[in-house]
């Protein structure tokens, strides 16, 4: 190899490197997961003395309550603090919101509606993505960001479905498993079972309570996992036999996407649900990132499949805020975005999606906005998102 | 104390995935570097009071403590693995699934490759992809930024090597 093709050589390799260090990442939960386990470390009188200085920048934004009153919030504030970090709960079973259901679920239902709904937390979704962090560099540090809406949002409708469903139980991920002619293997922490076949391995998981995930199974080919044979297939093609041969097609309204830049390449069935009026809303995490199911194909060969595991869906229709609240909420929401950006950030598209909800033995797919804009950093285009709850705040619990 | 520096979740949530990224391409599992990463931050979180900005960057203080920790991770593996090796014949841990599964990486065998290097190219390659000028590089390695500069460029015609080799 003469030199000059060597220096092309080793360039391409770094800029292969460069795409394979930003494109790694962990996967999505561990975010918050770490996150929590970052808070828990903390000693418990820090933790009251932020609860505290919380409540202190609340009162500064309401001038005018007299002093009495702040004392016996302050009281109560203290109260409440003490008992959170003291671990106590009240009432049999802990205040889970599933709780609510006990004993009155099938009145409610029979008046079309769940009750009250459980507010949706969306405190690690004013999200800052960039296809490519390499580069950032140390201007990375955050700022507040200033928010603004440049867009049309026009929502002509009211109100929308809310979709709930019951938590999975080891029977049901048992039947399932079976129905895929895989067996119960055992039943590791943390999932509902795992299970074998004759060329995979299955793992049943349920809801996810924080960071919200849904119920989910994921197929692991073994090294005996024929490859999807048919001439001239694309990999949509192939994740379509492979997934009608295992009876595991979506069951459900979505869109595909296909991202084919790396190995293995994946196919994603991206969930979407119907809210009359408006039409395909997408299923979204708390990042704002589309999922339902998916297939990771290496050389026409399955490697992994993971999805939503089926389930049956009640639906009730709720009211919605209003086009302005819905952004007015997400520019209050503010968030941070790199100082260098300057963080003003437009936002200039929004769209209703769908987001879980956990919510104990009964969990929600609950409607919300989504808002994204794009910006520039060190050349670099970057997308802020933000996810606002759509459901009106007088449906659900304060 | 603290008012003139970055809140600690805005660093935490800025460098997860380049800490994650740095430390994955160096150890074989998914799980192991969950774990890596997990011990980086939380050391991270003891240690921010202490952290001067005025004397290094953000960036080159969380990637310090990444290596310190990815170096740990490497000597007690080989602590077990020698005592493993001595005492039984268990088969080497195998990737999480769920783990593989859920990470996203599209560079897998290339990650795989960098992490087959000697430890002092490894390092070199992760800390400069990882964003870093090779001053802080060296720094961290405990060179100077032209060494560190020459033991990169040898990382990678070692690492070219070895993906030729491979397609051979």
């Amino acid at each position: 190899v003469s030199e000059p093709e060597e220096e092309l050589e080793i360039q391409a390799l770094q800029r292969e490197l460069d795409d394979a260090f930003a494109t790694t990442r962990p996967r999505p939960a561990l975010e918050d997961e770490l996150w929590l386990r970052i808070q828990s470390s903390r000693p418990a009188p820090s933790r009251l003395r932020d609860a505290i200085a919380g409540f202190f920048q609340g009162i500064r934004a309401v001038p005018a309550v007299p002093a009495a009153a702040v004392a016996a919030l302050l009281v109560i504030v203290i109260g409440v603090g003490i008992v959170a970090l003291s671990g106590v709960r009240f009432g049999p079973g802990g205040a889970s919101t599933a709780s609510q259901y006990n004993g009155s679920e099938s009145d409610q239902l029979a008046l079309g509606t769940f009750g009250r709904l459980p507010t949706p937390v969306f405190n690690a979704t004013s999200k800052t993505t960039a296809p490519n962090a390499t580069g950032a560099g140390q201007a990375d540090l955050a700022a507040p960001a200033q928010l603004t809406w440049t867009g049309k949002l026009d929502l002509k409708i009211t109100s929308a479905p809310v979709f709930r469903y019951r938590e999975p139980t080891t029977n049901e991920a048992d039947q399932f498993a079976s129905a895929l002619g895989a067996v119960l293997r055992e039943r590791p922490p943390g999932f509902l079972g795992m299970y074998s076949a004759t060329d995979y391995t299955l793992k049943v998981r349920g809801t996810v309570q924080l960071p919200p995930s849904s119920p989910a199974y994921f197929i692991f080919a073994s090294a005996t996992m024929p490859p999807v044979e048919a001439a001239g297939a694309s990999p949509q093609d192939l994740a379509d036999i492979f997934l009608a041969q295992h009876s595991l097609s979506p069951q459900w309204r979505y869109t595909v996407s296909v991202d084919g830049t790396g190995d293995p390449v994946r196919v994603r069935y991206e969930r979407q649900f119907d809210a009359p009026g408006y039409g395909a809303a997408n299923l979204v995490d708390i990042n704002g990132n589309r999922y339902g199911l998916e297939v990771d194909l290496s050389a026409n060969r399955p490697v992994v499949a993971s999805g939503v595991l089926p389930a049956t869906l009640d639906q009730a229709g709720y009211k919605i805020v209003t086009a302005d609240e819905a952004i007015r909420s997400a520019l209050a929401s503010g968030g941070t975005a790199p100082a260098a950006s300057g963080a003003a950030i437009k936002l200039n598209q929004a769209e209703l999606v769908y987001v879980l909800v956990p919510a104990g033995d009964h969990s929600f797919y609950e409607p919300a906005f989504l808002f994204s804009g794009q910006y520039q950093l060190n050349g670099q285009t970057l997308t802020k998102r933000v996810l606002v709850p759509a459901v009106d705040p007088s449906q659900r619990t304060p | 104390v603290l008012a003139d520096r970055t809140p600690f979740e805005d660093l935490y949530r800025d460098y997860l995935g380049r800490i994650y990224a740095y430390v994955r391409a160096q150890v074989g599992t998914s799980a192991d570097a969950e774990d890596i990463t997990a011990q980086v931050f939380m050391n991270a979180y003891q240690a921010y009071a202490r952290f001067e900005p005025r004397n290094t960057t953000p960036a080159a203080w969380l990637f310090r403590i990444a290596r310190n920790a990815t170096l740990d991770h490497f000597r007690a593996q080989g602590r077990r693995d020698r005592l493993r090796r001595t005492i039984e014949h268990q088969p080497q841990l195998e990737e999480d699934p769920a783990g593989q599964a859920e990470e996203r990486i599209q560079y897998r065998a290339l990650l795989t490759h960098v992490a087959g290097l000697p430890e002092r190219q490894r390092d070199a390659i992760s800390l400069r992809h990882s964003g870093l000028q090779f001053d802080e590089v060296g720094k961290l390695m405990g060179c100077s930024e032209d060494a560190a500069k020459m033991l990169y460029h040898r990382a990678v015609r070692a690492l070219r090597e070895a993906v030729r080799k491979e397609a051979r």
